[in-house]
């Protein structure tokens, strides 16, 4: 008979560590272990992350092989990932053994690799914002969407500052808007957001939910 | 004990008490009578054309973790994604994740495996995946866009932990003119996605999935547990603004802080 201890090992741990560290935030006493486990639960992630990578890296490998048109971004993806990595174990030795300024090279491929890259990305998201507002009356054409549009029309419309283009009007609304019906918005979103958080948290920790595996 | 931490600890205990009460009295009870959510209609819709079709779900479940505010997005996710593929058992091409954290990205591969051993996909070819994508916001979208311009993939589905570089996704999704449900935590990007998503879903009602795609009566119960909460948060609300209108909110203030 083949007994699996994995399924009720791994609940007990998690129930468990999620009670003491839920206990923690409430009483006083608890507070050291519960930055211990927190703690603990960062250098997980962090190993986690290597297993990500590797596992990223076994998939794009994967589809280098593939007849795909994506193969081309995976071989970049490989390329890049690997000279990183390369890259990243030169600068540590030649930091901790040859005693050289920390991380230069890294540091470089971050400055004019990864933020401009990053930054040219979020100025796009900018204009793709700008579309998917113009665009939601063209997908639903009900009340909340025309509301939608035109609120954002004139908060944008009231957000003006150069003299001739201020509309004092408009000004006013705008503030009205993000002080009154926005705000009380947001803060309608957040309580219910709260109180889904707490449900899956406390099905968790019931063990009624178990994301890592049955 | 402080007053937050003493109160902290009531509301837990309000919500368990609640939700163990809601599943006992309505264990024996067939259907339930919840407000439906036009998104999940659609996920089952959308389950039932990929059988038809012979096409595949993409569930994505971004980029939150288990260690912060963000985690309970995720995890909120997970549990789509694990209905999902229970309920897709029958597709030819079961649903594809992926992930923009390392961590949730194991998780949903143990999702994925413990959900395909209990329906019986025993083939690795045919068991989806639940890859890590990229660690960053935008390489995470970027890395998305390929699978969702895949031509195998009828549908979208985005629930976790997303900031504004969802609407590269949305959008990717709704030029491809396959549908897109999409929920966050996150308010910007809830704006961001009910501007751009062909299904939102908005403020809680993306930790209400499970209640919606059959995963347990713990899941209706913690339904009725949300609603009893929030008639004691509005008539809380109601009564301070009461308070505030006549005067009596000082005066009780005052006799709590013993200066009267």
């Amino acid at each position: 008979m083949k007994i699996d201890l994995k399924s009720p090992v791994s609940t007990a741990v998690a129930i468990g560590v999620g009670i003491i560290v839920l206990a923690g935030y409430f009483i006083p006493s608890f507070t050291n272990i519960r930055f211990i486990l927190l703690r603990t639960g960062l250098v997980l992630s962090a190993v986690a992350l290597l297993v990500g990578i590797i596992n990223l890296i076994t998939v794009h490998i994967k589809k280098l092989g593939a007849d795909s048109e994506n193969s081309g971004y995976s071989l970049i993806l490989v390329i890049a990932l690997l000279a990183t990595l390369v890259i990243g174990i030169i600068d540590m030795v030649q930091t901790y053994l040859v005693g050289k300024p920390n991380f230069q090279m890294t540091s470089w491929i971050f400055k004019n690799i990864q933020l401009p890259i990053e930054s040219s990305l979020l100025a796009v998201t900018a204009v793709s914002l700008t579309y998917a507002a113009a665009s939601i009356l063209r997908k639903r054409m009900d009340l909340f969407s025309i509301i939608f549009f035109f609120v954002v029309l004139l908060v944008l419309l009231g957000s003006f500052s150069i003299p001739p283009t201020t509309i004092p009007f408009l000004r006013v609304f705008r503030e009205w808007i993000l002080r009154v019906p926005a705000l009380g918005g947001a803060r309608g979103l957040l309580l219910g957001i709260a109180l889904g958080t707490i449900t899956t948290g406390i099905r968790i920790l019931m063990g009624t939910d178990r994301p890592y595996g049955e | 004990m402080s007053a937050t931490g003493f109160t902290g600890i009531v509301v837990i205990v309000l919500f368990v008490g609640l939700m163990v009460f809601f599943s006992f009295i309505d264990k024996d009870r067939k259907t339930y009578n919840i407000r439906p959510i036009p998104a999940y209609e659609k996920i089952i819709q959308e389950i039932n054309v990929a059988v038809e079709d012979g096409t595949q779900l993409h569930i994505s479940l971004g980029r939150g973790g288990i260690t912060g505010p963000e985690s309970a997005a995720a995890l909120a996710g997970l549990g789509i994604l694990k209905q999902v593929i229970e309920k897709s058992s029958v597709c030819d091409h079961p649903p594809v994740a992926s992930t923009g954290n390392p961590v949730i990205s194991i998780l949903a591969q143990d999702t994925i495996k413990g959900s395909s051993k209990a329906i019986s996909i025993s083939d690795n070819i045919k068991n989806p995946s639940g890859e890590l994508i990229g660690v960053t916001p935008f390489s995470y979208a970027a890395g998305t866009l390929s699978t969702i311009r895949n031509d195998n993939v009828s549908a979208n589905i985005h629930t976790g932990w997303f900031g504004n570089e969802i609407t590269w996704i949305t959008t990717a999704g709704e030029r491809q003119s396959s549908p897109t449900i999409a929920g966050t935590a996150q308010l910007p990007a809830q704006a961001v996605i009910y501007a751009s998503a062909s299904d939102p879903l908005i403020g809680e009602e993306l930790y209400a999935g499970g209640a919606y795609l059959g995963a347990g009566k713990m899941h209706q119960a913690s339904i009725s547990a949300q609603d009893v909460i929030r008639w004691i948060i509005i008539f809380i609300i109601l009564a301070s603004v009461l308070l505030n209108i006549l005067g009596i909110d000082v005066f009780i203030e005052n006799i709590l802080a013993g200066t009267m």
